[in-house]
């Protein structure tokens, strides 16, 4: 199968990685799989952060052909209860955040925490202005 | 904070002749917008000094030239914030505990699917592939159809009649009565 080179964006970066793509799943070597999501592949499982997750013995997005590890980040994202949104066409997966994780986030009443920039360019980070009040008002110019 | 996909060439105008003094943003790939599944606009958040939420996403004018939409009486509001900013924990416009947890817009799968297939559409339509967008735009849509920010701004980034065959107007026809805004409840 051919390698094609895939724009993966996630919740809060957008990475290049090469792949290889058979519909919507993507097949990648665990270096490549590091990029797209933080995953990492240790004698316990599939790491990210301080969470690690056993592989199914069954699991359809793991392939190991003769030495070849190779996953499929669109079977693990959905595994993990992540949405994935792909377009195999133009070569762009797009990889979000589980809607309980954003969920439990909210119900915790923790604002949670953002950088977004202004008109200049400059970074504001919601979580600096701890100690005074903050009116988050959302608008658009449609 | 600007929701905008085309970022400062949609927002920018509107920053530079209000000028403000306080922090204005762009959130060019709706990442606050998911964070707090926020489905409208204006939408505002009462955070607090230790970084909570107060009051969950509601409906936020600053007066009343849309009432029409709003049906509500926005000085009101306003005076909720002043009281507010004056007495923080103390105004009785801080919701408890149980009412923000009530209150707040919660995620489904199918919202955390809109969300990242509306990331898939915004980036090929910001790549130079407008037309390859649109299913994806459409189908984010359907996902979430409560949210008019997926509506609104994937009409407004192309000919809405042509691609989506609609416009606002249709839209808000269609409601037939039902609010366009859920309905402000200040409490307090």
């Amino acid at each position: 199968m051919a390698s094609v080179s895939v724009t993966v964006l996630l919740p809060d970066r957008a990475v290049t990685v090469t792949g290889e793509a058979e519909g919507e799943d993507l097949w990648l070597t665990p270096a490549e799989l590091a990029r797209a999501g933080g995953w990492e592949l240790k004698p316990e499982g599939l790491c990210r952060d301080a969470l690690c997750v056993p592989i199914p013995p069954a699991a359809s997005w793991v392939r190991n052909r003769s030495g070849d590890l190779k996953v499929d980040v669109t079977g693990l994202s959905r595994y993990m209860g992540q949405p994935v949104a792909a377009s195999p066409e133009y070569a762009v997966w797009s990889i979000g955040p589980a809607a309980e994780d954003v969920a439990d986030r909210l119900r915790s009443l923790e604002a949670p925490d953002f950088t977004l920039p202004d008109l200049e360019g400059r970074a504001h980070t919601l979580s600096s202005f701890r100690g005074r009040k903050v009116f988050l008002l959302a608008w658009a110019s449609w | 904070m600007a929701l905008d996909s085309a970022g400062a060439a949609a927002a920018g105008e509107f920053i530079r002749a209000a000028n403000p003094t306080h922090p204005s943003l762009i959130d060019a790939h709706y990442e606050v917008a998911r964070a707090f599944n926020m489905v409208n606009v204006p939408t505002a958040v009462w955070i607090d000094e230790e970084g909570r939420i107060v009051r969950p996403n509601e409906m936020a004018f600053a007066d009343n030239r849309w009432i029409e939409y709003t049906k509500f009486d926005m000085t009101r509001y306003l005076e909720a914030v002043r009281d507010w900013a004056r007495r923080g924990a103390q105004s009785p416009y801080v919701l408890d505990v149980k009412a923000r947890r009530t209150r707040l817009s919660l995620p489904t799968a199918e919202h955390a699917l809109a969300a990242a297939t509306f990331r898939l559409a915004e980036h090929l339509h910001e790549t130079g592939r407008p037309e390859a967008a649109v299913p994806f735009f459409k189908r984010a849509q359907a996902l979430q159809p409560d949210s008019w920010c997926f509506k609104r701004q994937a009409w407004a980034l192309t000919d809405a009649e042509k691609y989506y065959g609609t416009n606002f107007q249709r839209e808000v026809k269609a409601l037939a009565g039902r609010p366009y805004y859920t309905p402000l409840d200040l409490g307090g």
